[in-house]
């Protein structure tokens, strides 16, 4: 992946409530990377397809995806599976939020290639610590100012 | 008579030489059934008043006659050779019923359905052949009745099981409509929960920082003491009431989505051993057992049953726990599980029986209904633990019941009545 674009998240997450309410943990979690939201999977989807069409070097390209599990449209699952299907965007952490912990939901998530399944309402502690699982983006995430230009290191 | 006995020559009973006493020839006179004698050349000799009412030709106009005459024309040639047959052969009787299909032609050409026994016997060095006719339409037509009847009687009980089956289907149909019905508006009541869950806690953080900001000298000192009340009484308050609610609510929500679980989870069908799971559960009690002084013990065989492992553990779990719970702490707890052969038919039943509190009469209806909490007081929970009981043996095909005392104890019983050879649920 360039390290050249602006680095950002993107959340994908048809209720407003847990958008805000993620957006607040994420913050207090020590985030402070943009964080693009989407309604449903097929915004994310189409975010993602621009990206792609524009090149990565030029595009908002996002380091870390947070897909709610049932939204309109297109649900997270076929989300992820479309992002970890595509060499471009398989790379991408993804961190899965739902309502439930049904055991076959987790199971059917890591299948599909999630890093993290999060259960909402998802606390600041639980991101810092889905975070430091996916362990290489938490020095660019604690990164003190402004997401713009920031490169992690190598 | 006499004269009619004359027809009859020097006719004699084969052994005795007896010549045909007044008394045989009353007793022809009287049988009912048609006795009718040919001679060799098939010609009728013989002829009754039972033969008579039978075939409906007056005496005087068959003797003589062939024997033919009183058959369809379509046996006619057949018989005859069946009767030469019987009168060369080594046989000396033949019994009603041990010819099938035979039937006489009356005088005005209807047939009738016919038992017959034929005997021969030599008189003078002639042979004659006696048979003993019985028109059996009557019977025929009874036992007509009887298979109609029966066939009646199995169609429809072959359309009310199909209705019964088909009942069945709708049932499950609609159970698990229903099941699916509770799983999706479970899951969507989670949605508002998360919110009202999340923005108590953004309340609570905010409130910090408000009590924060009042710490700042610049605030004065009257403000800052209601600010703190308010912060501190009336928004605690109102915070502690949602975040309850939304916690009981949350144990709802959870117990509804587990119970439609019940239904919805795949089964994967195996013959499974029920007293290593019954002993997984009891160790797993182990630490509640010591602490209540309870014993808990299998006290006989526990055969094996056929259906899915993780449900029939779950099956047992509850009743164990239900069984712990809910024990009379006044008395050395104590609770057994066994399995019981059924006095009539196959399978049996599992038992867990205890020496607990017991269950009064008028809660037992209610009993495997979701949300029934008979003991809240006594431990706490969401009444659904003898629900998920009822549909995971419901979904066995087996039964589930209860008897039990109030200051007793109450035993439930509980079958999977499937096999093997059936693959599934009976």
């Amino acid at each position: 992946m360039s390290h050249k674009e602006r680095l950002l998240i993107l959340l994908a997450e048809d209720d407003d409530g847990h958008a805000s309410l993620i957006r607040r943990n994420l913050k207090r979690a020590g985030v402070i990377n943009d964080v693009v939201r989407v309604r449903d999977g097929q915004e994310a989807l189409d975010y993602l397809e621009e990206m792609r069409r524009k090149g990565m070097q030029e595009a908002n390209t996002p380091l870390l995806i947070l897909l709610d599990i049932n939204m309109p449209r297109v649900g997270g699952l076929d989300v992820l599976r479309q992002v970890k299907s595509d060499p471009q965007t398989s790379l991408i952490p993804v961190i899965m939020l739902t309502t439930t912990d049904d055991p076959r939901e987790v199971h059917r998530c890591y299948e599909s290639g999630c890093s993290v399944y999060l259960t909402k309402p998802v606390q600041y502690e639980q991101f810092v610590e889905a975070i430091k699982r996916l362990g290489l983006f938490l020095e660019i995430i604690k990164a003190p100012t402004a997401a713009v230009g920031q490169a992690p290191p190598e | 008579m006499l004269e009619r006995l004359k027809t009859l020559g020097g006719l004699t009973v084969p052994g005795s030489q007896v010549p045909l006493s007044v008394a045989t020839a009353g007793l022809l006179e009287v049988a009912e059934d048609a006795i009718v004698t040919i001679d060799e050349q098939h010609r009728i000799v013989l002829f009754n008043r039972g033969a008579e009412k039978t075939f409906g030709y007056a005496r005087e106009e068959v003797i003589g006659q062939e024997l033919s005459l009183l058959l369809p024309e379509r046996f006619r040639a057949t018989h005859r050779a069946q009767v030469e047959e019987f009168a060369q052969g080594p046989t000396v009787a033949r019994l009603m019923g041990e010819r099938r299909n035979v039937y006489g032609r009356r005088k005005d050409g209807s047939e009738f359905p016919a038992d017959v026994s034929i005997s021969k016997m030599t008189v003078e060095g002639k042979l004659y052949l006696t048979a003993v006719v019985r028109d059996v339409t009557e019977r025929h037509r009874a036992r007509e009745a009887i298979l109609q009847l029966n066939s009646e009687l199995e169609q429809r009980v072959a359309d009310r099981t199909a209705a019964l089956v088909e009942t069945n289907r709708q049932l499950l149909r609609k159970t698990e409509e229903n099941e699916t019905f509770v799983y999706s508006v479970s899951h969507d009541l989670r949605s508002p929960l998360v919110n009202l869950e999340g923005f108590s806690k953004e309340l609570r953080i905010t409130a910090d920082e408000l009590r924060r900001l009042l710490g700042d000298p610049a605030v004065p000192a009257d403000i800052r003491d209601r600010a703190d009340r308010l912060i501190a009484v009336e928004m605690q308050e109102s915070l502690d009431f949602i975040e309850a609610a939304v916690f009981r609510l949350g144990r709802i929500i959870d117990a509804l989505l587990r119970l439609s679980r019940i239904g919805r989870v795949q089964y994967h069908w195996q013959v499974v051993d029920v007293r290593s799971i019954v002993e997984r559960v009891v160790q797993a009690l182990h630490v509640t057992l010591t602490r209540n002084h309870a014993d808990v013990r299998i006290v006989s065989d526990l055969p094996p049953a056929w259906g899915d492992p993780t449900a029939i553990e779950q099956v047992f779990a509850n009743l164990i726990n239900n069984a712990v719970k809910y024990l009379d702490p006044s008395r050395p707890g104590r609770v057994e599980i066994g399995f019981t052969s059924r006095e009539t038919g196959p399978g049996g039943e599992y038992f867990v029986r205890d020496n607990g509190m017991g269950i009064a009469e008028n809660h037992l209806p209610q009993l495997f209904q979701a949300f029934r909490r008979l003991h809240p007081q006594v431990a706490e929970g969401e009444g659904m633990g003898l629900a998920i009981v009822h549909r995971i043996v419901d979904r066995h095909g087996g039964h589930v019941r209860v008897e039990s005392q109030v200051g007793r104890g109450s035993t439930f019983y509980v079958s999977f009545p499937g096999s093997e050879k059936e693959g599934g649920p009976p």
